[in-house]
């Protein structure tokens, strides 16, 4: 055995060139392979983290027959058609009989609209609210020339501040809209309606008009709220995405969900967490969102707008971002009043050394950014117009109304305070997965529109109050129209009070809603009712595939027909990106070390044709078939396994580096989402490197198979042959 | 004398596509212990041949072969090489040394694949054989840093090392001057006097031949004659 070591080790340095050429090959491809599953299986476990930790849970159950499969991210199509399950707590007494299930979690994942409101709207409120203090809801009589508020002077400052902010937001939109209207072409349009608009909006920015303002407050208000109002171009509805669950049980059973402001939605009631995520794409302002992703894009991605003097180009992205900053300015000075406004021009001043009086001005100027001044007029911006804004159009702490489409196709609102804000770990960015924001149950059951137990009271109530009677098909006739009907009550002729029937209605409503937001619903309530879906926690998370089975047959005896979905399942297509990497990258392996397989094997060959005499001579002096393949054999497998350990190693080494150093950064949400966060940081695991070794061993033996046949079938006679 | 090679009607056709060449007519001979023999005859007259079936590298296509009292028609390809490694020596015209070995290597070579000897058994018989063919203090060397001369040497020397009855060389002094072709003739003569071991070796040259105790003379794959060389007895 010595000797044909011996010999071997001597022809690998006899032909140094050969033996790092193949050497090298096999270096690159162990290399590759380390590293290729060492990222791999890092995105895989860090998607199953935080997958499992904000949302899927370990399984997900859903209903057997329902159209779609379940996919807790949304499909191609929309959201998924799942069959509803009409009574949870059935549901949950089955699963929980199963030794290995934790806890069962109810959700009910679906996509609604959010108002979000304009910010004329808004100020319309604002003032209207004052009115109303001052007249005391109407009752008291506007005196001409005089102020409504002052009789109260504390509300007499707002009034007024808030009169001259609706004056300067009227100034602002009707040198919008004139243009946006100016471009318009008549004879697309409907021309009456358009001199309409252009009259009404001539007659709201005529001093004349809110110099009497004061006299007939109501009408003024109502004025603008029907005729200016609706010319606005902000405001309209969101889409949101929610998932509808026990929010305690779902705090308890996903750690990843973190509440970055607020508070929990109390035990028991109604409200909503909105995912952070959402609040900085569609409800902060825009150009402070702009703002945020600029300083991203230099600070995170090392992107740059372009510096003055500098002849290299920038990103475009970032540009296009600079320069709608610079012309929606309106935003922001829609919001200021005249104090406000006042106090802003001053701060800018101050900071931008410059004595410009235009506010306008100022702020295009201060969101005019390139690489040079960006951080500091980032800082600006934040520490000194921020505070004077409003930067998100929901806080903690509103009420927001959402609406959404029955299955019936009817739509149903939901009002509902919002609690806090909310971020899962690892998805921090991800708009798609990263957006889900988590409301109560119940609120889930009313605009899914199944039948509550609030619903149904509120419907006895109506029936009541109506004094509606049951009647029989057959007696339909007689009782609807026959002489010995029931005189039930007797209508009087009036006037009807508009104002006084809305008002109570508001008020009546107000009233119900508040008492909706404040009721308390026992865990009976929660769990006895409706859901689409649920996710289930296991005591132990690697019995996944047995546990799945158990739950299906627990389901079935409880007369529940359900579908099972692991988390990469239930996640759809996000879920498959794991196993398609794992395929791309098989793939590529496969693909190189076929290469090399060849490489070698045709470098073997040659080498074994060039050693025929050398061959034929040890055969020659008594050296058995066996003894040459397996010299052959050791020759390849050394320079495999050498360089195959070393590749290893040095892709070790890389991933360690990359690791050291941070790892990949994200350079978009959607890698962001994959990599459970903004870099992939790689991790190393002994099977890893035990499966690099593995195929670099198998692959050597395979490549110096036919070289090393070819040489044992090299006879004596070779030995004898001369070169002549 | 024993017979230690026994060659009865022996003929060896190659076949090159749809030709046949017949290498070898009906050839019989028998060697003796202890002769140096020369197998003379031009080129393509079959010395080789002939060689390659007494060294049991090739088989006959009719006749039998009898080397050391086994038929070479009745043993396994793997009983050749036992054979080979324990009964014959080879010393090829173009020297055939390992050259990733070096000369100490490459004569204890055999050694190693017979097996069966401590390491000091194997250093003494090396030693002693490189002693022999005055290469001693090459030992460490590589065959590419020794002359013609000196690579046949150590082939000589490795073709002895396992003490073989039977040396079997194919024109071994063809890539060498006549002095030193002359030298290692002398060499082989030396090594079958002292130890009794056969030599059988192929020639044109009639100066080597000379060196021989008889000569075979072939011709056109037929043994034409057998002449003892006066001056030269064989062996023992």
């Amino acid at each position: 055995m010595g000797i044909l070591l011996l010999i071997s080790f001597r022809n690998l340095f006899a032909s140094r060139a050969k033996t790092f050429i193949v050497g090298g090959i096999v270096l690159f491809s162990a290399l590759l392979t380390v590293v290729g599953t060492s990222i791999v299986d890092t995105i895989d476990s860090g998607m199953r983290r935080s997958i499992q930790g904000s949302l899927s849970g370990h399984l997900q159950v859903y209903d057997a027959h329902s159209r779609d499969d379940l996919a807790l991210y949304g499909g191609m199509m929309g959201e998924n058609d799942l069959n509803p399950i009409r009574d949870f707590s059935k549901l949950k007494a089955a699963l929980q009989s199963v030794p290995n299930v934790e806890s069962v979690v109810p959700m009910g994942i679906d996509q609604a609209m959010l108002g979000a409101g304009n910010l004329f709207d808004q100020a319309l409120e604002k003032l209207r609210g004052d009115v109303r203090r001052c007249t005391n809801g109407g009752a008291a009589r506007a005196v001409p020339g005089r102020s409504p508020c002052a009789a109260l002077p504390e509300v007499e400052k707002e009034y007024q501040a808030h009169k001259a902010h609706m004056q300067r937001m009227v100034g602002l939109l009707a040198k919008d809209l004139r243009q946006a209207l100016s471009i318009i072409d008549p004879g697309t349009h409907n021309a009456s309606e358009l001199a309409r608009n252009r009259e009404a909006l001539t007659r709201a920015i005529e001093p004349a008009f809110w110099a009497s303002f004061d006299a007939d407050p109501f009408g003024a208000l109502e004025f603008l709220e029907n005729r200016i109002a609706p010319l606005s171009l902000d405001g309209g509805f969101l889409y949101i995405r929610y998932v509808g669950t026990d929010v305690a049980a779902y705090q308890k059973a996903f750690p990843g969900m973190e509440i970055v402001e607020g508070t929990t939605v109390p035990q028991g009631q109604r409200g909503i967490l909105l995912a952070k995520l959402y609040a900085e794409d569609w409800l902060k302002l825009r150009t402070a969102r702009r703002l945020d992703k600029i300083k991203y894009a230099r600070d995170v991605l090392e992107k740059r707008i372009v510096a003055k003097g500098r002849l290299a180009r920038g990103d475009e992205e970032l540009q296009r971002w600079v320069k709608e900053n610079q012309t929606s300015t309106r935003d922001i000075l829609l919001q200021f009043d005249p104090i406000r406004a006042a106090e802003a021009t001053r701060r800018l001043q101050r900071a931008l050394g410059t004595g410009e009086a235009d506010l306008q001005k100022l702020v295009v100027e201060l969101l005019t950014t390139d690489d040079d001044n960006f951080d500091q007029r980032y800082r600006i911006f934040y520490d000194e117009l921020v505070p004077l804004l409003q930067l998100y159009t929901v806080k903690v702490g509103d009420s927001i109304t959402i609406q959404a489409p029955s299955r019936s196709g009817y739509m149903n609102s939901v009002s509902i305070k919002v609690y806090g804000f909310i971020q899962f770990k690892g998805l921090e960015k991800s708009s798609s997965a990263g957006m889900t924001c988590v409301m109560d149950i119940m609120s889930f059951r009313d605009l899914y529109g199944f039948m509550t137990n609030d619903k149904q009271a509120e419907i006895r109530a109506l029936k009541q109050t109506a004094n509606v009677k049951a009647v029989s098909r057959e007696n339909a006739e007689a009782e609807l129209f026959g002489g010995d009907a029931e005189i039930t009550g007797t209508a009087q002729s009036g006037n009807i009070d508009e104002g006084k029937l809305i008002q109570a209605a508001r008020g009546n409503a107000t009233s119900s809603r508040e008492a909706l937001l404040s009721r308390v619903y026992s865990q009976q309530e929660i769990d006895g009712g409706v859901v689409k879906n649920a996710a289930i926690i296991l005591r132990d998370p690697r019995r996944a595939a047995e546990t799945a089975v158990e739950i299906q047959a627990a389901a079935k005896r409880a007369g529940l027909d359900l579908k099972t979905a692991d988390w990469q399942k239930a996640a759809g297509m996000l879920g498959m990106f794991v196993t398609l990497a794992r395929v791309v990258l098989f793939i590529a392996v496969f693909i190189i070390f076929a290469v090399a397989l060849v490489i070698i094997n045709n470098a073997m060959v040659m080498a074994t044709l060039q050693r025929v005499k050398e061959i034929g001579t040890m055969r020659a002096v008594g050296a058995q078939r066996r003894f040459i393949l397996v010299m052959l054999l050791v020759e390849t497998v050394t320079v495999g396994l050498t360089f195959g350990a070393a590749g290893t190693a040095l892709g070790a080494g890389l991933v360690r580096l990359i690791a050291v150093r941070g790892g990949i950064p994200a350079p978009n949400e959607q890698l962001y989402f994959f990599f459970s966060g903004p870099s992939l940081v790689p991790h190393l695991d002994a099977a890893g490197l035990a499966i690099s070794l593995s195929i670099v061993f198998v692959v050597s033996i395979l490549s110096a198979l036919y070289p090393a046949l070819l040489a044992t079938r090299i006879t004596p006679l070779a030995a004898m042959q001369s070169d002549e | 004398m024993a017979v230690i090679v026994s060659v009865v009607g022996v003929s060896k056709i190659y076949q090159l596509g749809k030709t046949e060449v017949p290498a070898l007519r009906d050839v019989s001979l028998d060697i003796h212990s202890g002769e140096f023999i020369s197998i003379a005859g031009p080129s393509g007259s079959g010395k080789t041949t002939l060689l390659n079936l007494i060294g049991c590298v090739d088989v006959p296509t009719a006749g039998s072969v009898v080397v050391g009292g086994k038929d070479t028609r009745a043993l396994s390809e793997r009983a050749l090489t036992n054979l080979r490694l324990h009964q014959i020596g080879f010393i090829f015209q173009t020297f055939n040394l390992v050259s990733v070995l070096s000369v100490y290597q490459n004569v204890e070579f055999p050694l190693l694949l017979q097996g069966g000897l401590s390491s000091s058994e194997r250093r003494r018989r090396v030693d002693a054989l490189l002693g022999a063919v005055g290469l001693a203090q090459h030992s460490h060397h590589r065959p590419s840093e020794l002359s013609g001369g000196q690579r046949q040497r150590v082939a000589v020397a490795r073709a002895l090392v396992t003490r073989p009855p039977l040396v079997l060389a194919d024109e071994p002094t063809a890539n060498l001057d006549s002095q030193t072709g002359a030298n290692i003739i002398d060499l082989m003569r030396d090594m079958n006097r002292r130890d009794g071991t056969t030599f059988i070796f192929s020639t044109h040259d009639p100066k080597v031949m000379s060196h021989a105790s008889a000569v075979i003379r072939i011709a056109d794959g037929q043994v034409v004659g057998r002449e003892a060389v006066s001056g030269n007895g064989g062996g023992h």
